[in-house]
């Protein structure tokens, strides 16, 4: 028996040192992403501040497009390292009445590129009637998704489909959203550790060496802070069924 | 003419943050690397050093601390400049004595220079 703890007990270590590795190449990595963000941005502005000389009207709502893009990606890198070093997520969200119809279709169209480059076709079952807008935090809401349809493209194969559906429970007030695939599913032995942080799926391993784990675990957290609930089913039949529920206000 | 000494071993950052300094008519100096900061911490009349942490050779912290226990430099506000964010990091600059802590990315050079300009007023 003492013999097991003291196993354990090196186990636990072993995670503890992983999971501080892992933790300092996602701050290095951010400091990289960092780095090339504030010469962009630097230089954008520069451009706005006619520092570098006149601009069209036409030249500066581009440039004020790209600057925005790129404080955009600021803040995702900001938050996502704050998310990366605390599992308490005591971060101040932005809270905002946000249309979530069309943040779900500008992250669509963000990845059409994607799924058209694998042959996987990403639908969208939009609801038909008049929609509630939700109390989020709308840039994290766009993380949870972009996660959700990234992962439902990578582990899915040619002539796939992805469909992203919403509803309205008004009795409940909250909304319901799914995101199917017919990809490579999740195995039975992975299921109860996959919003863990830096987990990785033995298949998604195969199917992708690269990602870093944090995906879901964000997914969960972000979603955990809304007060809503996110959970998944993935039988014997191919893909999965990614199911968010978040209250309307 | 104000002088401000840049630390900052990119380059090319270090070259949008001298050319709108200096537009803002400021006298700039240069280093690129912490060995290189030593050095020219020296120069006469510096009124504030904006220093980057990640820095090849002596890193930023020890740069910093130099600064501080050089007797004229001891009340040169020093600005860390850096992409680093880490309450570890934040905190052990603070306790060295930097003035203030910007993340770059957060910053344009715009507000960069209304810092610097507000701080030496």
């Amino acid at each position: 028996m003492s013999k097991e703890i003291e196993e354990l007990k090196m186990e636990n270590e072993k995670l503890k040192k992983i999971n501080e590795v892992k933790s300092d190449l996602i701050s290095i990595s951010a400091h990289e992403l960092r780095t090339s963000l504030s010469a962009l941005k630097w230089i954008l502005k520069m451009f706005l501040d006619k520092d570098l000389g006149k601009i069209t009207s036409e030249q500066e709502a581009f440039i004020k497009r790209a600057l925005d893009s790129s404080d955009r990606m600021i803040s995702l890198v900001n938050r996502l390292l704050t998310l990366n070093h605390s599992d308490e997520l005591d971060i101040p969200f932005d809270f905002k009445k946000v249309n979530i119809i069309k943040t779900i279709e500008q992250t669509i169209f963000e990845f059409s590129g994607e799924a058209h480059k694998k042959d996987v076709d990403l639908i969208f079952l939009k609801p038909e009637n008049e929609f509630p807008l939700i109390k989020c935090d709308e840039e994290m809401i766009r993380v949870v998704f972009q996660n959700l349809i990234e992962n439902a493209i990578k582990y899915s194969q040619a002539d796939d489909k992805i469909f992203i559906s919403l509803k309205h429970n008004s009795k409940e007030n909250r909304i319901e959203i799914s995101i199917r695939d017919t990809g490579i599913g999740i195995n039975t032995k992975d299921q109860d550790k996959i919003f863990n942080k830096f987990f990785r799926g033995s298949n998604a391993l195969e199917k992708d060496s690269l990602g870093s784990g944090l995906g879901l675990f964000t997914t969960k957290n972000i979603i955990r802070h809304h007060k809503g609930k996110i959970w998944f089913e993935s039988t014997s039949e191919p893909g999965t069924t990614f199911f968010i529920t978040l209250p309307v206000s | 003419m104000r002088k401000i000494l840049i630390i900052e071993d990119d380059i090319f950052l270090q070259n949008l943050e001298a050319n709108k300094l200096k537009k803002e008519n400021y006298e700039i100096i240069t280093a690129s690397t912490g060995d290189e900061a030593l050095e020219k911490i020296n120069e006469p009349d510096i009124d504030l050093i904006l220093l980057d942490l990640i820095l090849p050779g002596v890193d930023g912290f020890d740069v910093l601390k130099a600064i501080k226990e050089t007797e004229n430099l001891k009340n040169v506000p020093v600005i860390v400049f850096s992409n680093l964010s880490e309450e570890t990091d934040i905190k052990k600059a603070k306790a060295l004595g930097a003035k203030d802590f910007m993340v770059k990315s957060n910053f344009s050079l715009s507000e960069l220079s209304e810092h610097i300009d507000k701080i030496l007023a």
